[in-house]
């Protein structure tokens, strides 16, 4: 509860620290503009601009893009760190693509999958699949030998051990790499809508920066940043359920 | 049985280093036998291989005159490491031995469950997870799970050397009377002296790695099988103690 509460103070700070020096003139309002006027701004996309339908298209190309990743960087990260051969194949590749920005892969995007939702959810999955999957790798060798050991030794097969062992020890670590990567996959959300988009958050910004609308360039960054700490505190709260041992 | 379990011309090297020099020996069943060396002598290797998780690179080891060629449930590890699953209550932990047996029924394995809650004191902890309780009740639960898979051969790899010299002294002598009770073969590797006399029906001296016989020492004949705490003060323990002190002096050059 204190925690909680500090938490809030100091969110509270931040922002009347940041109101103040607006509203003194520290900084241009073209620059920074003020906290209030970026709540107006927020009222008026949510009432006359359809912020909400942006929002639910955005959240839902991070969630494909995300699942996808997940999906597959789950399985081949467990091989990779189960087989050395599937490792030492796959490792040089994937550190080599974990290195290359996202936006420097845009242009090759669109001219394999064009300007449709393929390529938003492509550089969002880029951005999410290749983080993840080295994550999943190093969790999967960080199984204690010993446990692994113990279930052969009381008659479990490779599978078992897998399932039985392997996978609950990582659940706790697994929730949180997934918890982080997802951060990451929103991150990558505006390139991927800059990207000949007609709808979702990356979009709305994207446009009001080109009319030089900072509040609601500013308003459209707060709700992604809303966004990240709701998903945030769920997935938190859904690793405390779920790991009640820890 | 004699020679219940057989070391027959067993050798270890991993890659160019030689761990294990070809050794014969033979252990008889229901006695607990003593792995004493100095560590990195290769003794632990030993007993991995008894479990199967580490093949010899040259010569085999029986089971009752069948070699051991993978891990199964007849042969069951405790390691110094608290091995206790932490997502799994006590009674889980201890259920997880008997998991992939298909020869037991539901009543059978929660009969069982039940015996080894109460034989190692842990009923009260049952619903507890292992981050709840000691490590010596941890390892109680690892002790637990292992004879509840049906375990015939107990391999303990210096399973209290973590914990403190209270728990450990209650802990030994609930394994030597567990051990006669159970009526189970136990293979314990320790490099600490007063432990392995305690303990020992039968205590196997080795040397430094490559790891190879130097005694074989037959302390049940010495101190009988019952072993109260108080056996720890008598002449007899003393003397057999600093008997096998020398000889790890002399025989291994290791100063203990």
């Amino acid at each position: 509860m204190v925690e909680f509460a500090v938490s809030v103070a100091a969110a509270v700070l931040v922002v009347a620290l940041w109101e103040l020096a607006a509203r003194a003139g520290i900084i241009a309002p073209q620059f920074l503009p003020s906290p209030s006027r970026v709540v107006v701004a927020l009222w008026t996309m949510l009432t006359e601009q359809n912020l909400i339908w942006h929002v639910a298209v955005s959240t839902a190309r991070v969630w494909i893009a995300f699942l996808l990743a997940a999906i597959m960087a789950i399985p081949i990260g467990i091989m990779m760190s189960s087989y050395r051969i599937v490792g030492a194949a796959l490792e040089p590749i994937i550190d080599f693509i974990r290195y290359l920005p996202v936006p420097a892969l845009v242009p090759l995007s669109i001219i394999w999958f064009g300007v449709g939702e393929e390529t938003k959810i492509f550089l969002l999955w880029l951005g999410t699949f290749f983080q993840l999957v080295l994550l999943v790798a190093d969790d999967m060798r960080r199984v204690p030998q010993e446990f692994v050991e113990v279930a052969r030794t009381v008659g479990a097969n490779s599978r078992q051990v897998m399932t039985d062992v392997a996978l609950r020890w990582m659940g706790p670590t697994l929730l949180d790499n997934l918890r982080i990567t997802l951060g990451w996959c929103w991150t990558y959300l505006i390139i991927a809508e800059i990207v000949a988009a007609d709808s979702g958050i990356g979009y709305v910004i994207w446009t009001a920066r080109r009319f030089v609308k900072t509040p609601e360039v500013m308003a459209g960054v707060v709700v992604i940043g809303l966004i990240g700490l709701v998903t945030d505190q769920l997935l938190r709260l859904l690793h405390r359920r779920l790991f009640r041992y820890l | 049985m004699t020679n219940y379990v057989q070391f027959v011309d067993t050798a270890k090297s991993f890659g160019p280093v030689n761990v294990v020099r070809k050794t014969s020996l033979g252990l008889d069943r229901n006695s607990l036998v003593v792995f004493l060396g100095p560590s990195g002598c290769g003794k632990t290797t030993l007993m991995r291989m008894v479990g199967g998780l580490d093949e010899p690179s040259s010569g085999s080891i029986l089971l009752g005159g069948e070699k051991v060629v993978r891990p199964d449930r007849r042969r069951g590890m405790v390691f110094q490491s608290y091995s206790s699953f932490p997502w799994l209550t006590v009674e889980k932990n201890i259920a997880f031995g008997m998991r992939y047996r298909k020869d037991l029924d539901a009543a059978q394995k929660a009969e069982r469950i039940g015996h080894y809650l109460d034989l190692f004191g842990l009923a009260d902890f049952a619903g507890s997870y292992p981050n709840r309780i000691s490590g010596g009740m941890r390892q109680r639960v690892a002790i637990a799970r292992t004879l509840a898979a049906g375990s015939d051969v107990l391999l303990m790899d210096e399973p209290f050397g973590a914990l403190d010299a209270l728990t450990r002294e209650r802990l030994q002598v609930e394994l030597r009377q567990i051990q006669i009770r159970e009526e189970k073969t136990v293979i314990f590797v320790t490099h600490d002296v007063e432990e392995a006399v305690f303990l020992a029906d039968r205590i196997i001296l080795f040397s430094r790695r490559p790891a190879s016989v130097v005694a074989d020492i037959d302390v049940a004949a010495e101190l009988g099988p019952d072993r109260p705490l108080e056996i720890r003060e008598t002449q007899k323990f003393f003397e057999l103690r600093n008997k096998v002190l020398h000889l790890i002096r002399n025989e291994t050059g290791v100063v203990v």
